[in-house]
């Protein structure tokens, strides 16, 4: 599921949960409970070496990680923290810092426990092309829609 | 990540995402392609150079006869790009779910 706009791409994912909206939002920010699901040895084979942050506007996070040889910092800033429903904020690898882009998590009560819709606006290294990133998206996607259903045909 | 940079830079070009669509399913006799454009052989020959370049569209000498066929490789590893953060994304929200039912079963 992926929506092109003007200059943005967005990669969108969403999860229905049993528990309820406070739970699920605040399981996003608190440390203890982001080692056991997002990062470290419990999720994939990784190390945490330090995870850090500092959940309102403005705020910032820091969660290194070590994957065999390989450090990774997964770093951001916080732009929105309404909870239970709403966290918006910046995302970013430090190997790749020109490739920091936006993180929408919205939470709704649902009537079994909570919905959560994650939104991942990426910011394209290619922005060169920006003006043209709309048409060259879509035209690409189309392309391989295209070519992905002509290969199922055969 | 230079392929992406260059597919990018293969369809930023309307005549070039025209050949592109032109190629899509069927290789084509590079005259053939030159006949559908208003524009000077020559021109259409750099387009399609672009395109070689960026691995796009291959060309295949059969006989006396040069074919354009399109090769659709760089686009899938752009869309694998874009996999590998839905794919993060989808995993951690499956790991939060797994995480929480197991928190709850051992409060009971």
């Amino acid at each position: 599921m992926k929506k092109v706009t003007e200059k943005r791409v967005f990669v969108q994912v969403e999860k229905t949960f049993d528990e309820p909206a406070e739970t699920i939002f605040d399981a996003w920010l608190d440390i203890e409970m982001l080692s056991h699901w997002m990062f470290g040895p419990a999720v994939r084979n990784e190390e945490i070496l330090n995870l850090t942050n500092d959940p309102r506007p403005g705020g910032r996070f820091s969660y290194q990680v070590k994957r065999g040889n390989e450090i990774l910092n997964h770093i951001g800033a916080y732009l929105e923290v309404k909870r239970p429903y709403l966290l918006v904020f910046t995302w970013g690898v430090d190997i790749e810092p020109a490739e920091e882009s936006v993180v929408t998590i919205r939470i709704a009560p649902t009537a079994t426990g909570s919905l959560l819709q994650l939104e991942h606006d990426m910011d394209l290294k290619w922005s060169a092309y920006a003006d043209r990133t709309e048409e060259g998206w879509t035209y690409m996607i189309g392309l391989l829609h295209d070519y992905l259903q002509r290969k199922k045909a055969k | 990540m230079e392929t992406r940079r260059d597919v990018f830079h293969a369809i930023a070009d309307p005549t070039r995402r025209a050949i592109l669509h032109m190629l899509a399913g069927k290789k084509m006799n590079l005259n053939a392609v030159a006949d559908r454009f208003d524009i000077s052989r020559p021109a259409i020959s750099r387009h399609i150079k672009v395109l070689t370049e960026c691995g796009m569209v291959i060309i295949k000498q059969e006989g006396r006869e040069r074919y354009c066929i399109a090769n659709p490789q760089p686009l899938k590893e752009v869309e694998a790009w874009m996999k590998t953060y839905k794919d993060f994304w989808a995993d951690s929200l499956d790991a939060l779910d797994e995480f929480l039912k197991k928190q709850r079963t051992r409060k009971k």
